[in-house]
């Protein structure tokens, strides 16, 4: 006791230092350990299952975005606006020179393919046998560089000259060729008369697309231009940006650089609507299945945290009768739900961190049967996961908010508590 | 003339049970002046832990006033209430009520925490308490390695460190053997005569009476005897 003689008291309110309740809420933690394990248990099992599902998910969009734009779309593209919903031969890009400079210059960009993309018919070198194509006039090179498309020839050899042709298995067998026979194309020129171009053929491509392998043809960008009386313009320029995780940075600098009226510039998610939709679905999906996981753990933490508050109610009602503000105890209950929860993301984090570092390395092969599926969805026949921060931290923030909230909701009868009442409590 | 510490004026407190209303407190009066020992006696049922939670703001009377140290309780919010508790009166229970997971130590330190006394000081004062009532040798043992009259002497020291005007003492004795229960009372009239503590505790424990300077006695709720203890000294 102090010197100070009895009755002489200061007259201050109650305010439990974080210190203390830390502590308290700590050793509180480790009254009924096996409770307390079971319940960082589930946390920690929500936190890996949910770590672990979207890191491979995003992963799996990583795979799909690159496969799907390596292949022939590239990352962004640029076309004329008009081009982009009509696409008439004469809905081009003059001074394809220039423009490609300008985005050959620009910081972000790896490499550009300029093509001329028109309609035409392909007959065989006998006129017996016809069918619709597209033309692709394309700068083999800059073409190899920005997209895998003329790598999945399979038999002969991409082009080297401008009286050559690489066409779809499919589209051969149609039209009864094989590589070193001619094919004659036919269609309309830029300024209206009729455009005639002879080619050989000296490669079949199979991509497994059947539209693509049958209708797509490629030939020589500046074979096809003059054919069809273009000039020095193109449909389309195929972009590949140096980081995918950087495209918008890159596309906002491109149109900032490139400022005409026969200009737009695309994201691949415009221009392959199909597979952004397919991502989105995805990532909904998987988000009901992840709130779905998280909402039960947290329910069990509620009720532990119920059991908690009711088989303390003696003690609470002591700290009131000694003189502890209602919110002191609430502030108990949540460092106890605090360290729960550290202690589930700890292990659950832990255990991810560990499982997705060593699949980052060797990753999960589909198998050869999930081969051929993937690949029509674009998917890559071995996942990647992505040890992103949005994959890593979400989990363990939702199951936070959710610990504590599952904490606050039991502890919310603390103040409702009459200490002599508390008291009496069993 | 000795200064008031608590005043009771027709104190009242009516539970309900099953729409029946029962009579805990009927019309109490009474004062305790600082320094007094004074034990609420009675049979269970006659009113005297009601008085004594009235007395300490645990409990509202339905009518009647209630002054602690000048202070009208029954004006005084829970808020209000916590902090004359926390500041003005020490509480001693039967069942000890000490926080399980802290040190003898800690539970002491526990109340000056909540006054935001500096942590110097504070270990200083609890080492004091617990030394003046012979477990320092315990500090580091949590309740639950305390034996039921060791528990209650840190009780004490958690309750009278603060230097309260007050010390309530609800049945101190009830889980205590006789030679623990000695020690005890030896120990509440020491802090009563040494330090000046006013103590008010309820009990049926003669023990415990004999000990008191003041009886009142309580029957049905009401005041029916209000006694100085003869066999002690002046």
């Amino acid at each position: 006791m102090s010197d100070a003689p009895a009755g002489v008291a200061r007259n201050v309110r109650a305010r439990a230092t974080p210190m203390l309740a830390m502590r308290i809420g700590w050793r509180n933690l480790w009254r009924n350990a096996r409770r307390t394990w079971l319940t960082a248990g589930g946390i920690a099992f929500a936190i890996l299952l949910v770590v672990f599902s979207m890191a491979l998910q995003f992963g799996s969009y990583a795979g799909m975005t690159e496969n799907a734009t390596s292949l022939l779309t590239g990352h962004l593209q640029i076309q004329n606006p008009a081009y982009v919903n009509d696409q008439r031969v004469e809905h081009t890009i003059a001074d394809a020179t220039i423009v490609r400079r300008q985005i050959e210059a620009t910081p972000g960009v790896l490499a550009v393919a300029p093509r001329v993309e028109i309609f035409a018919l392909a007959l065989d070198a006998e006129g017996e046998r016809s069918s619709g194509v597209q033309i692709m006039g394309v700068d083999v090179a800059a073409e190899l560089s920005t997209v895998r498309f003329l790598k999945m020839v399979k038999q002969g050899r991409v082009l080297q000259s401008a009286d050559e042709a690489v066409i779809g298995a499919t589209l051969a067998r149609n039209l009864g060729l094989d590589v070193g026979d001619e094919l004659l194309l036919l269609g309309s020129a830029k300024q209206g008369g009729m455009a005639a171009l002879a080619l050989r053929v000296v490669g079949l491509f199979e991509s497994g697309m059947a539209e693509l392998d049958r209708g797509l043809l490629f030939a020589e960008l500046e074979a096809v231009q003059n054919a069809f009386e273009l000039g020095d313009e193109v449909h389309t320029f195929a972009i590949k940006v140096v980081d995918l995780e950087s495209i918008d940075t890159t596309l906002g600098m491109l149109r900032r650089e490139i400022v005409r009226d026969d200009v737009v510039i695309r994201h691949w998610e415009e221009v392959l609507p199909e597979l952004q939709q397919a991502i989105e679905l995805d990532r909904v999906s998987g988000q009901f299945l992840y709130w779905m996981i998280m909402i039960l753990v947290v329910f069990s933490v509620v009720n532990s945290f119920i059991m908690t508050v009711f088989e303390r109610t003696r003690e609470f009602g002591m700290l009131l009768a000694l003189g502890t503000r209602p919110a002191g105890i609430v502030a108990l209950v949540l460092w106890e739900a605090l360290f729960m929860w550290m202690l589930g993301a700890l292990i659950g984090l832990s255990l991810a961190t560990g499982l997705l570092w060593w699949l980052a390395d060797v990753g999960i092969y589909l198998g050869a049967a999930m081969e051929e599926f993937s690949a029509q969805f674009y998917m890559p026949s071995r996942i990647y996961p992505a040890l992103t921060a949005g994959a890593m931290l979400t989990a363990p923030l939702v199951m936070l908010i959710g610990t504590l909230l599952a904490a606050l909701v039991p502890a919310l009868r603390i103040p409702l508590m009459q200490p002599v009442e508390a008291l009496r409590a069993e | 003339m000795t200064e008031v510490v608590v005043r009771c004026s027709g104190v009242t407190r009516t539970y309900q049970d099953e729409a029946v209303p029962v009579y805990a407190l009927r019309g109490v009066d009474f004062e305790v002046r600082r320094g007094e020992f004074v034990s609420l006696a009675g049979p269970s049922g006659s009113g005297k832990s009601t008085l004594l939670n009235v007395i300490g703001g645990l409990d509202r009377p339905d009518e009647g006033r209630v002054e602690v140290d000048g202070t009208l309780l029954n004006d005084l919010s829970q808020s209000e209430l916590s902090d004359m508790r926390l500041n003005k009166m020490g509480f001693v229970f039967q069942a000890y009520n000490l926080i399980p997971v802290l040190s003898a130590l800690e539970n002491v330190e526990f109340i000056m925490q909540l006054q935001g006394v500096g942590a110097a000081e504070r270990k200083e004062r609890a080492r004091v308490a617990l030394a003046s009532l012979g477990i320092s040798e315990l500090e580091h043992r949590r309740p639950g390695e305390l034996s039921g009259g060791q528990q209650q002497r840190a009780a004490i020291a958690r309750a009278i460190v603060t230097n309260p005007v007050l010390l309530l003492a609800d049945e101190p004795s009830a889980n205590l053997d006789s030679g623990a229960t000695q020690e005890l009372l030896e120990l509440l009239q020491r802090l009563n005569e040494d330090s000046g503590v006013t103590i008010i505790t309820a009990t049926h424990d003669p023990m415990v009476m004999s000990y008191a300077k003041r009886r009142i006695n309580l029957r049905d709720g009401a005041i029916v005897e209000d006694a100085i203890n003869e066999a002690l000294p002046a």
